[in-house]
């Protein structure tokens, strides 16, 4: 088998509207394919959400688009220096954490940011105060890393993100090991990121974090990427549900078969939840209220569901069934 | 290339390594310092009994049988640890994704590395040379007789001629001339002095030589001891301690370097630094010194072998002592320039590896 990576990419180096860029980027692993043709586009100046279950080939992708490991086929590109071929100017502009950060233990968090920002530009160096000011490890940077707790070592990690005054930020799974005031302020950080122009794409399982940190996401699942888009679009087309409190839940399924609506009836604690296709109008619900009322059905409460990232995650990927 | 601040920040992330740094000062500064130190007491306890704490010998015996192994082995274990931790303690990732070449970022260890393991040869080298010519003794102790040291060929038979009975009844001589006097020990020099017996022990026939056939003899024997007595001193000269102290050096660079680069290429210390200390410490001295004519070649490339021949001929031969069929010190004989040869090629090829490993290893 012969595999090779084309390292063409049609814009000029570093003018791409895309951050990144792949086109059928492909990862083996033996016979297992981790990424598999993987077609991302992920836009300059948002915060992009990359969501998949475990094993899902989220971490293997972010893994080849940082040169960590190499690609078998296709093409990528970072803030439109084609990698690998300008990896090292690519790279220059972009800070990532990959899995858990883990750090030398016998050096403070202040000395291995010294390490790493040598490795970088010499104006490194002079980002590495403003690097642990913003988040907020000023006052523990001179303790060792050994006695940092998870959540410490995952700001250490998003400070030496930030030395090389990155355009792009990758961070794979950046809330692990947070308290809830940590993910706040992680969520706030990623925010003001977005705000001063930078890229942020965030790899993570927490659905809600991402719902409320990006505007656009890509699910990937089995090395293939399902979906990918603007949050709000993609929510857009997810079904319409409607939850139904009244006098009579069982006749409910009954009357709707009867208007010759496309709708799932489920009934639990009497309360009945109607699944319609995307694209069901408002009139719609107001016609089934109508009917149940005229019906001689008391309707207590009809309540639009709010589709939220999660839900509409669990329902695209449930419909990929089990794997081969 | 590496930056001067990649360098530096290497430098002290092996030096905050305490745990590694002592084991290397208690090894390579502290072995000898506490060897000096309990001779030092010793022979001020009692200067009689116990020799002075420095001297020549002691620092040829020191420099070649102590500091060259050990240095050797804190060297590749300082260089095992530099090629593997970045990637057992997670910073290579973090390394590669500032987007620097990984071939930078290995050879930032290489200047970080010796100038600590330079340095801590260097100060206990320093140390022993400070010791051993402070503390040199006075006098020389050849063949158990105290001599004056650095005497030309003439002055060391004027002065046999003049200690006649102490060279005769000490000084070594092989020879069929012999002379018949009976020695015997004496209590107040502790050397061997020519004795007078009694008319009831003496042999049948027996008349003591003339003080000047006496003196003849002590000469002649001198004559013969010269050689020997020349590579004697009181203390190291400059000149061997400057080439004992570049020689150990190199030993020592030579460790860090094919260990940085066995660290590398397996991605883990310990195991490395076992296979450093089962090579230095039972395979090179078996192999520099057991003939196998079919493997000659193939041993002639250890590099343990190349720098025993490149050691200072006044120290004795590394790997112990003995001699063996094929040159005065037992080694496998090999020229200095095929030694040298075989040095360059050693932390080439083992750069090389290292470098390659990590450029193309998953991060």
């Amino acid at each position: 088998m012969t595999m090779t990576v084309d390292e063409s990419i049609s814009a000029p180096a570093g003018e791409s509207q895309w951050a990144v860029e792949t086109h059928g980027l492909t990862k083996r692993f033996g016979d297992n394919v981790a990424v598999n043709g993987v077609e991302l586009l992920v836009p300059r100046g948002c915060a992009f959400g990359y969501l998949g279950p475990n094993g899902a080939g989220k971490t293997t992708l972010i893994r080849v688009l940082l040169g960590l490991t190499h690609a078998d086929a296709g093409t990528m590109s970072l803030l439109g220096y084609s990698v690998p071929k300008h990896r090292d100017r690519a790279l220059a502009r972009v800070g990532a954490i990959v899995d858990e950060p883990r750090f030398h233990g016998h050096l403070t968090g202040r000395q291995n940011l010294q390490i790493l920002a040598a490795a970088r530009e010499p104006a490194a160096k002079g980002r590495i105060e403003s690097s642990l000011d913003r988040v907020g490890m000023l006052s523990r940077a001179d303790v060792k890393v050994t006695k940092y707790s998870m959540g410490m070592r995952q700001r250490l990690g998003v400070a030496a993100c930030l030395l090389g005054d990155p355009q792009l930020l990758i961070l794979d799974e950046p809330m692990n090991g947070l308290d809830p005031a940590g993910m706040h302020e992680m969520r706030d950080m990623i925010l003001s990121l977005v705000a001063e122009g930078r890229t942020v794409v965030l790899s993570s399982h927490l659905l809600d974090e991402v719902e409320r940190t990006c505007d656009a996401v890509a699910i990937v699942d089995r090395g293939n990427i399902i979906r990918q888009g603007p949050i709000a679009q993609l929510l857009s087309g997810a079904d319409v549900v409607v939850q139904i409190d009244c006098s009579a839940p069982d006749g409910v399924s009954a009357l709707l078969a009867g208007m010759n609506v496309d709708a799932r009836v489920e009934v639990a604690n009497d309360v009945v939840s109607v699944t319609m296709p995307t694209g069901t109008t408002r009139d719609a619900v107001a016609e089934i209220n109508r009917r149940l009322v005229e019906g001689g059905t008391s309707v207590y409460r009809l309540q639009p569901v709010q589709v939220s990232l999660e839900s509409w995650f669990l329902e695209v990927t449930s419909r990929l069934g089990a794997p081969e | 290339m590496p930056t001067w601040g990649m360098i530096t920040t290497r430098f002290m992330e092996l030096r905050r390594r305490r745990g590694l740094l002592i084991a290397m000062l208690a090894v390579v500064v502290g072995l000898p310092v506490i060897f000096l130190v309990v001779r030092l007491v010793a022979h001020a306890v009692d200067p009689k009994v116990y020799a002075a704490a420095g001297g020549y010998d002691i620092f040829t015996n020191l420099t070649a049988g102590v500091m060259y192994i050990f240095g050797f082995i804190m060297a590749a274990t300082l260089g095992c640890t530099a090629g593997s931790v970045d990637l057992t303690e997670g910073m290579f990732r973090h390394l590669v994704v500032t987007g620097r070449s990984r071939v930078a970022l290995y050879f930032a260890r290489i200047p970080a590395g010796l100038a600590i393991i330079t340095s801590i040869v260097a100060v206990g080298f320093t140390i022993v040379c400070v010791v051993c010519c402070v503390a040199a003794p006075r006098s020389l102790s050849y063949d158990g007789v105290t001599v004056p040291a650095g005497m030309s060929s003439s002055a060391f038979n004027t002065y046999a001629a003049d200690h006649a009975g102490a060279v005769i009844c000490n000084f070594n001589y092989r020879s069929n001339v012999n002379i018949n006097v009976p020695c015997e020990y004496d209590r107040a020099t502790h050397e061997g002095k020519i004795g007078v017996p009694n008319k009831k022990n003496a042999p049948p026939g027996f008349t003591m030589p003339s003080k000047q056939k006496l003196q003849n003899f002590a000469v002649t024997i001198a004559k013969q001891n010269y050689s020997t007595y020349s590579k004697e001193f009181l203390s190291p000269s400059n000149g061997l301690m400057i080439r004992t102290g570049l020689w150990l050096e190199l030993e020592a660079a030579i460790g860090f370097l094919v260990g940085l680069g066995l660290g590398s290429l397996l991605g883990q210390r310990t195991v490395a630094v076992i296979i450093m200390l089962v090579y230095e410490v039972i395979l090179t001295p078996l192999l520099a010194r057991a003939h196998i004519s079919h493997l000659i070649n193939a041993q002639r490339g250890l590099v343990g072998l190349a720098t025993a021949h490149l050691e200072p001929a006044a120290l004795p031969a590394v790997f112990g002592g003995g001699n063996g069929p094929q040159s005065g010190n037992g080694l496998i004989p090999e020229t200095r320039l095929v030694a040298v040869l075989v040095i360059v090629a050693w932390i080439v090829v083992w750069t090389a590896l290292g470098a390659r490993r990590m450029a193309t290893r998953d991060a």
